[in-house]
């Protein structure tokens, strides 16, 4: 085993040293393109050494997102001689607890969402990251506080630390179009959500469908629409009301939530604004759902949708030519700034080892985020990462969404509890949405299960 | 160790364990305990061999012991707790499942399923076993019907996904009514009430061969005198089957329709996969689903039920079964 090891070491030092690394399979090789800092990478490797220690990775990501998050995770490898194992499951969410209470967690869980993470950091399945971590993030993340609150949780003695470390944002605030399909009509692009609902208004009046909406996806079906809600609340609301919604300091039924709702009825709730109807929207899937805009006739004209979609998109379709995106815009009379939606992704030691706490630093290397960043589906708050690696323009423009709003507020279903944000609230939307229950009905439905949860 | 050798290693060890224990067990009461000496050796043998059955049954006892009976006093001490198991709450869960319409929905929506998918797949399977045994190509029949049982549950539901999607190019049944003249499609998961009956056909497609192959062995059983009895008193075929046949194998239909009752009260891999409990399709092991992992007490409290739901089918299933076995 240790021949093994030592032959292993052997290869990464002579690989990083000759910069032939496309044995190693790694994406861009280390030096070769000034887009990347290479410079950090180095220092982490000369200072790292882990030969022979092995990294277990659980997360939620699968099919090219694992492919993706691999090619990050060869880096590490190549750096410190570790050896990588990540699994992804499409029901992390259950397999992590199951895996945590029976003793055999891997080292580091990716979370999908912060609650899930507060969750096991209250049952004392999570290891802090430490301060010099905070501190690391409070100075080198746009809005640094803010992530910082969001990773921050308490354990099982109430005692608050640091225990997720962001990583691959999600802006959600998008809405996705054909500007061809555009231009043929004659439509622009909207800079109010007033002018938005005039378009919806004039493409369906035109004879065309304005909206794509598609809320399936398994057992968490309903979840797109929950997102359609919580962008509405922020163009509605002030953001104390959304952080008091979030949070139950008000009741899910208030009348600012239902509100909100049925600003979301407006656009899902009318047949001849939603490809298929409000019926189907509730059973197409929402990595089929974009599909209507690429038809000829356009089968749709706009889908709101965050900025991984784009990886559902048909194979070569190009941002920026064939589709682009346009902030889902805010209302011009209510004045409440330029609001964004966002989610992501949160790593978090299950099982405390130095090879974890190497892969947390590992992290906050410029070049864990570029080599994501220069491929696809990946933005990030990292002030330090070269915007230069974006693959795209346009996934630089949504980077610049990301850290130019005026406003950012986390996905507030994430951020619920599970049985609100992660089965209540999507039950209550696809009930809504076909019309077997109304909005107040659906709210009062949620705020009686929030307030049974014991 | 290599797993061959380990395996060679678990094997010894639990064969020779086995012996030992037996061998060992019997060595002790006979020449230790109970010896065939002193005053009464004829009464020390009778108290040996009235000893002896429970020295084999004690394995067994234990392991049901720790793997049924533990299991199950400790989820309903589980259930009494709140959602992370810290607080005691007594009752709780189970008033606030009482007073929750989802639940109720569930309850009703399971007994819809446990009337209708034992009945249905045991009938169509009775009649399956019944016709594919008169054919010269019941054998292919009988494997085409039974082949969905080799499926798992949510490799089935994919399937049907398909047959009842939303499009006529995509779903069998939309591409029958496309082909038949109607125009729009038909979401056929999303019509209240109905859709529930959509989805048991998929369980009922899954276990009508399981019914089919218990009973068309029970159906070649029947001595062939009762039913040349029937023909030379002039009944007819329909007489025969159901006058003659079926009260001759009713034990049969009972364990199979008994055994499919228990696991339409387990089942849930449908339902999740289909529509996620939506549409008014929520059964009681998919909300059991939607409360686990976030609300241990509540899940545990629903998985209760369902356990106390169950236990009288299954106690009649092993009475049924037993007679059969006479």
């Amino acid at each position: 085993m240790q021949l093994i090891a030592m032959a292993g070491r052997v290869a990464a030092a002579l690989a990083l040293a000759t910069g032939s690394a496309h044995a190693q399979g790694l994406e861009f090789t280390p030096g070769e393109d000034d887009r990347f800092s290479w410079q950090s990478y180095e220092t982490f490797a000369d200072s790292h050494d882990l030969s022979g220690q092995t990294l277990d990775i659980s997360g939620v990501w699968t099919g090219p997102d694992k492919d993706l998050v691999e090619s990050v995770l060869a880096y590490f490898e190549a750096a410190t001689g570790a050896q990588v194992r990540y699994s992804g499951s499409e029901s992390f969410e259950q397999d992590i607890v199951i895996a945590a209470q029976a003793g055999s967690a891997p080292d580091i869980a990716v979370f999908p969402q912060p609650g899930l993470a507060a969750d096991m950091a209250r049952r004392g399945f999570l290891t802090p990251l430490g301060e010099d971590t905070a501190d690391w993030v409070r100075r080198n993340y746009a809005a640094g506080e803010s992530w910082v609150d969001l990773g921050s949780y308490e354990n099982e003695t109430g005692a608050e630390a640091l225990y997720g470390f962001f990583y691959k944002i999600d802006v959600k605030s998008l809405v996705w179009y054909v500007p061809d399909a555009f231009a043929e009509a004659g439509y622009e692009v909207p800079g109010t959500l007033e002018d938005l609902k005039a378009l919806t208004e004039r493409i369906a009046a035109d004879g065309g469908t304005p909206w794509c909406i598609g809320l399936g996806s398994g057992a968490a079906t309903g979840w797109p629409a929950t997102d359609w809600v919580e962008d509405l609340m922020l163009r509605r609301e002030r953001p104390e009301t959304y952080d008091a919604w979030v949070s139950h300091e008000i009741p899910f039924n208030d009348p600012a939530v239902v509100g909100a709702i049925e600003d979301y009825g407006w656009f899902a709730r009318n047949d001849a604004f939603v490809e298929g109807g409000a019926q189907a929207a509730a059973t197409t899937d929402f990595r089929e759902s974009p599909a209507g805009l690429f038809t000829f006739p356009p089968g749709c004209y706009m889908h709101r949708q965050a900025s991984f979609i784009d990886t559902y998109f048909p194979e070569g379709s190009e941002i920026g030519l064939d589709v682009d995106f346009f902030y889902f815009p805010a209302y011009a009379g209510r004045d409440l700034g330029r609001p964004v939606l966002g989610a992501g992704t949160l790593w978090a030691i299950t099982r405390d080892s130095e090879a974890a706490h190497v892969f947390i630093d590992f992290l906050k290397t410029p070049i864990a985020h570029e080599i994501w960043m220069a491929q696809s589906g990946f933005l990030t708050p990292f002030t330090g990462a070269s915007p230069e690696a974006y693959a795209t323009d346009s996934m630089r423009a949504q980077g610049e969404i990301l850290t130019s709003a005026t406003t950012f507020r986390f996905d507030g279903s994430d951020l619920m509890p599970g049985e609100i944000g992660a089965d209540a609230f999507w039950k209550g939307m696809i009930a809504y949405t076909t019309g077997r229950s109304d909005a107040e009905t659906v709210a009062q439905e949620i705020e009686r299960r929030w307030n049974a949860i014991r | 160790m290599s797993p061959l050798l380990q395996g060679i290693a678990t094997i010894l060890i639990g064969v020779g364990g086995c012996v030992g224990y037996f061998y060992g067990a019997n060595l002790l009461l006979d020449r230790v305990i109970f010896p065939p000496r002193g005053r009464d050796p004829g009464a020390n043998i009778s108290r040996a061999n009235a000893v002896r059955p429970w020295l084999f049954l004690a394995p067994a006892m234990a392991a049901l012991g720790l793997y049924l009976v533990y299991p199950v006093v400790g989820s309903f001490w589980r259930s009494l707790y709140n959602r992370d198991g810290g607080t005691f709450i007594g009752p709780g869960n189970y008033t606030d499942l009482a007073a929750d319409p989802a639940f109720r929905t569930a309850v009703f929506n399971n007994l819809l399923w446990v009337l209708v998918v034992p009945a249905a797949s045991t009938f169509i399977g009775l009649v399956a076993a019944q016709l594919t045994d008169r054919i010269r190509w019941g054998n292919i029949a009988k494997s085409i019907i039974f082949m969905p049982m080799a499926i798992s549950f949510v490799g089935a539901s994919l399937i049907w996904k398909f047959v009842y999607a939303n499009e006529a190019d995509i779903g069998l049944l939309n591409a029958i009514r496309a082909a038949l003249g109607f125009d729009d499609p038909l979401d056929v998961i999303q019509i209240p009430f109905w859709n529930n009956f959509f989805l048991m056909a998929i369980l009922i497609w899954i276990q009508t061969g399981f019914a089919m192959v218990i009973l068309s062995a029970a159906l070649r059983g029947i001595p062939d005198e009762t039913i040349e009895a029937a023909i030379l008193d002039g009944a007819n075929p329909l007489q025969i089957f159901f006058r003659i046949m079926v009260p001759q194998i009713t034990g049969t239909i009972l364990v199979v329709w008994t055994t499919i009752t228990i696991l339409v009260l387990k089942v849930f891999d449908i339902v999740y996969t289909m529509t996620g409990g939506n549409f008014g399709t929520q059964i009681l092991p998919s909300y059991m689903m939607s409360y686990m992992f976030k609300d241990d007490g509540r899940a545990t409290a629903v998985a209760f039920v369902i356990m106390l739901i169950v236990l009288p089918v299954m106690v009649w299933n092993i009475v049924q079964a037993r007679k059969e076995m006479r």
